[in-house]
């Protein structure tokens, strides 16, 4: 077995209490366009996401591709800066977290202490292995860094750590690529874990395999986190994963999060239609097999442009008046129908809810008008028109002003932003 | 979920028997599928489920004869498929007899079929929606022109009647428009194109090709099918990419679709439509499908049968509710119990020890023998073969068939 490396942070501490601390954080990609390269918007890839992660905890991250789930663990990793935002790491100086102890602002040799104790493995094993590199040299490297180990030690320690992954001394003097892909993570694992971190971040480390050998990685990690007191960020889109792993999850949607609790009281009490939604996508094993899926209508928006109010309003099964309609669902409205987008000149908006919609004849602005106040658009929408107006080949529509969704208290610390106070079943 | 409602088994549509692909490799023969056999009946969705390197998609890609031959060798068996509506079966003269599955239809084998003759099944009578769709679509072509192919090349007679030329014209003009709708137009007819009153036929030719591209997208509830069919994949999202791979793959109402992994590439809650989507489609125009998966959840969910596969061999077939529910073979019951699941939360997950088997020459036994819990001296010494449990419900494994069973079996391994 390894000796214990002596850290700053293997200063007693008592098990439970905020490891890292993740405080509006904000990471916007710059979109740029023409010869000079001029930032025409932002896509908010991460926009005022804050949560905690306890010592020996592990936390689920779920959400659908693009929704920044990926962005957001490696602003925690610290492999990005995020935009603004803070990151708070718990290096074993104070009990309580504080402004002193983000991660942007640490000094030289408390930034190692948190880059040593917070590790990454990475979906890709293909990608993420240096297919030049043996094994004793891709496991070895983070103790190298480190001064941790040299020499016949180095190797020693490297057969300690192939050991607890499940991998033996034959397996020292190997290629990455002579691996099954179960091994190739395994060896992810243990380069990981080389250092004895605190927190592994783990990015979808099961999605590429294949069920039987995705159990003996989960079960892998849950006996290294009883052993070694980790916590887990795991971040993936299987929901079976998450429940079976997860002690608390937090659901993400276009970049921001919307819903966060225990992961037993948010399967089976969502409070977020979305969360609802994923979870009955997921078939189960355990399920009835003739219970319907639920389907979610649409696709993500495009989140260079989220939509306004609750961005999951423009397909959600439940969505009231007052998740904050605007412009842009008329013009996902019309871009269904070929024949009125067609007609569509252009549209001149006063405010993101008002705005004059310009076609080319007065006809298509009247088949519009009609459109928008029958069933082929959603109750909710056509509650929230205030004005719907038509002068020549203009139609004026303005929905009513809404206040932004913030999470909410819902149980012991279960949070969901949403409108609505409970979703009846 | 059952196919057969009238209590009348519906007709064999396909059957695999005993197929053994081999592929070549610098260390010997890969026996990739090894006498793999199952049944698809007509209308019925068969799942086939296996871990990677199993030999799902190599059998599923026999059925159109998309092996590359080298490096593959295809060393044995048959694929028979019974087109709906074929000619007669020679034997028999369409009364009904064993060797086409008192079917009266005549049976190809899809194997060794010449290349002309697959050609017009491939897409016309058997399809294929591939894993990823950001791949199998052509990305320098509009989705259109690229849907417009499948028509082109097995409705061509249609087209024309449609555009007001009969089969019975054999004038210059009718003779080029018949080339040009069946992709077979020279320089000589793209200039005749020019002039009217071919522009015009041609031009109607285009419409009637239009609208059933259009109609196609439309089945597969694509809002804005005009929309689509002018954009390239690239600018559609996943999701739509394949809304698209299946229309085209039901563009000529083929008797069998092959899915191999219609949905691995996409997000849960796409999944979840284009799975909805398959599954009414099929149960609408009464296809069979064969839905190559890993995702032991999702074949429950849409299949009526299934047939689990383990290097190169099938472990067991049966119903869905008699497989999920009452697994037989040590497989089958390793793979139902790694997949976390509600209820069994946070404790061990059973995980089959080992890995699969490498399936480089491999030795006569059960291929499952050095990872089973409960193997028996025969196991490592002879094959396994199917053998019924119940109604519909086979297995190969010397727990439900010991050995003594077939002796005659043994003793021709034993002599060998």
């Amino acid at each position: 077995m390894m000796q214990p490396p002596k850290t700053d942070s293997t200063v007693a501490m008592k098990a439970g209490d905020t490891l890292l601390s993740v405080r509006n954080l904000n990471k916007h990609f710059p979109i740029k366009d023409g010869i000079l390269q001029k930032v025409v918007g932002q896509v908010r890839a991460v926009d005022g996401v804050s949560f905690d992660i306890r010592r020996g905890e592990t936390v689920g991250l779920v959400g659908e591709s693009g929704c920044g789930k990926t962005t957001l663990s490696q602003c925690v990793a610290g492999l990005t800066d995020p935009t603004s935002g803070e990151i708070l790491f718990n290096t074993g100086q104070g009990s309580q977290l504080g402004d002193g102890d983000r991660i942007d602002k640490l000094p030289k040799d408390r930034y190692r202490t948190f880059r040593r104790n917070v590790q990454m493995v990475f979906q890709d094993n293909f990608a993420s292995l240096n297919p030049r590199q043996l094994v004793v040299d891709i496991i070895g490297r983070p103790l190298k860094v480190y001064r941790e180990a040299s020499g016949s030690d180095l190797t020693e320690r490297v057969v300690a750590l192939l050991e607890q992954v499940g991998l033996g001394r034959q397996h020292l003097y190997r290629y990455p690529h002579q691996f099954s892909g179960g091994q190739r993570q395994r060896i992810s694992i243990a380069r990981a874990l080389a250092l004895d971190p605190e927190l592994i971040i783990l990015d979808e480390p099961t999605s590429a395999l294949d069920v039987s050998v995705q159990a003996q990685i989960l079960n892998l990690l849950g006996d290294l986190q009883k052993e070694r007191q980790l916590a887990y960020l795991f971040v993936t889109h299987d929901l079976g994963v998450v429940r079976h792993m997860a002690d608390r999850m937090i659901t993400m949607y276009l970049g921001k999060v919307v819903e966060q609790g225990p992961t037993e009281t948010v399967f089976q009490q969502p409070a977020h239609p979305y969360t609802e939604a994923l979870l009955a996508a997921k078939p189960d094993l355990a399920d009835d097999p003739d219970k319907p899926f639920a389907l979610l209508e649409g696709t993500i928006p495009d989140p260079a442009r989220p939509p306004l109010g609750c961005r999951f309003h423009t397909r959600c099964p439940r969505v009231t008046p007052s998740c904050g309609w605007e412009i842009d669902d008329i013009v996902r409205f019309l871009e269904a129908d070929e024949s009125l987008f067609q007609s569509l000149q252009g549209v001149e908006r006063r405010s993101a809810r008002d705005a004059d919609l310009i076609f080319k004849d007065p006809a298509s602005a009247v088949a519009l008008q009609e459109a928008m106040k029958s069933s082929s658009v959603p109750e909710a929408m056509r509650a929230a028109t205030e004005r719907l107006t038509v002068e020549g080949s203009r139609l004026r529509a303005t929905f009513s002003e809404v206040d932004e969704v913030q999470l909410t208290e819902r149980g012991p610390e279960h949070f969901a932003a949403c409108k609505l106070d409970h979703l009846s079943r | 979920m059952t196919s057969n409602l009238e209590g009348t088994e519906p007709p064999v549509i396909a059957e695999v028997r005993d197929l053994r692909v081999h592929f070549g490799s610098k260390r010997g023969r890969v026996h990739a599928v090894d006498g793999v056999g199952f049944q698809i009946r007509d209308g019925e969705m068969l799942g086939l489920v296996g871990e990677t390197g199993c030999g799902k998609s190599v059998t599923g890609r026999a059925f159109l004869n998309l092996i590359p031959q080298p490096p593959a060798i295809i060393a044995g068996g048959e694929v028979l498929f019974r087109p709906r509506g074929g000619a007669a079966c020679p034997a028999c003269a369409g009364s009904g007899c064993h060797a086409c599955g008192q079917t009266g239809g005549e049976t190809l084998d899809l194997l060794k079929l010449p290349q002309d003759r697959m050609r017009q099944i491939r897409g016309a009578r058997i399809a294929m929606i591939f894993q990823d769709p950001g791949k199998a679509l052509n990305p320098t072509l509009t989705i259109g022109v690229q849907m417009a192919e499948v028509f082109l090349q097995h409705k061509s007679d249609e087209l024309l009647q449609d555009a007001g030329i009969s089969a019975d014209d054999r004038n210059l003009a009718a003779n080029a428009l018949r080339r040009i709708a069946h992709q077979e137009d020279r320089w000589l007819d793209r200039r005749l194109k020019r002039f009217p009153p071919l522009r015009q036929a041609a031009g109607r030719i285009q419409q009637a090709l239009d609208a059933r591209v259009a109609a196609a997208l439309a089945e597969t509830q694509i809002a804005n099918p005009l929309r689509v069919m002018r954009a390239y994949p690239h600018e559609l999202s996943g999701g739509m990419r394949q809304r698209v791979m299946i229309a085209q793959a039901l563009a000529c109402d083929p008797d069998l679709i092959i899915a191999d992994e219609p949905t691995t590439a996409l997000d849960v809650t796409i999944q979840a439509r284009i799975l909805e989507l398959i599954k009414t489609l099929q149960e609408r125009h009464r296809t069979a499908v064969l839905y190559i998966s890993h995702d032991l959840s999702l074949v429950r969910k849409v299949c009526d049968r299934v047939a689990v596969m383990y290097a190169g061999r099938v472990a067991e077939v049966g119903t869905v509710s008699d497989v999920f529910s009452n697994p037989r073979h040590p497989y089958t019951q390793g793979l139902l119990a790694a997949v976390p699941r509600a209820g069994a939360r946070r404790g061990h997950l059973a995980s089959i020890p080992g890995s699969v088997p490498e399936l480089v020459n491999p030795t006569p036994g059960c291929r499952f023998a050095d990872r089973c819990s409960q193997v028996m001296p025969a196991c490592t010494q002879l094959d396994p073969v199917l053998g019924s449990v119940g109604e519909g419900h086979s297995v190969a494994c010397f727990l439900e068939h010991p050995p003594h069973a077939g002796a005659a079996k043994i003793e021709k391994a034993l002599t060998e």
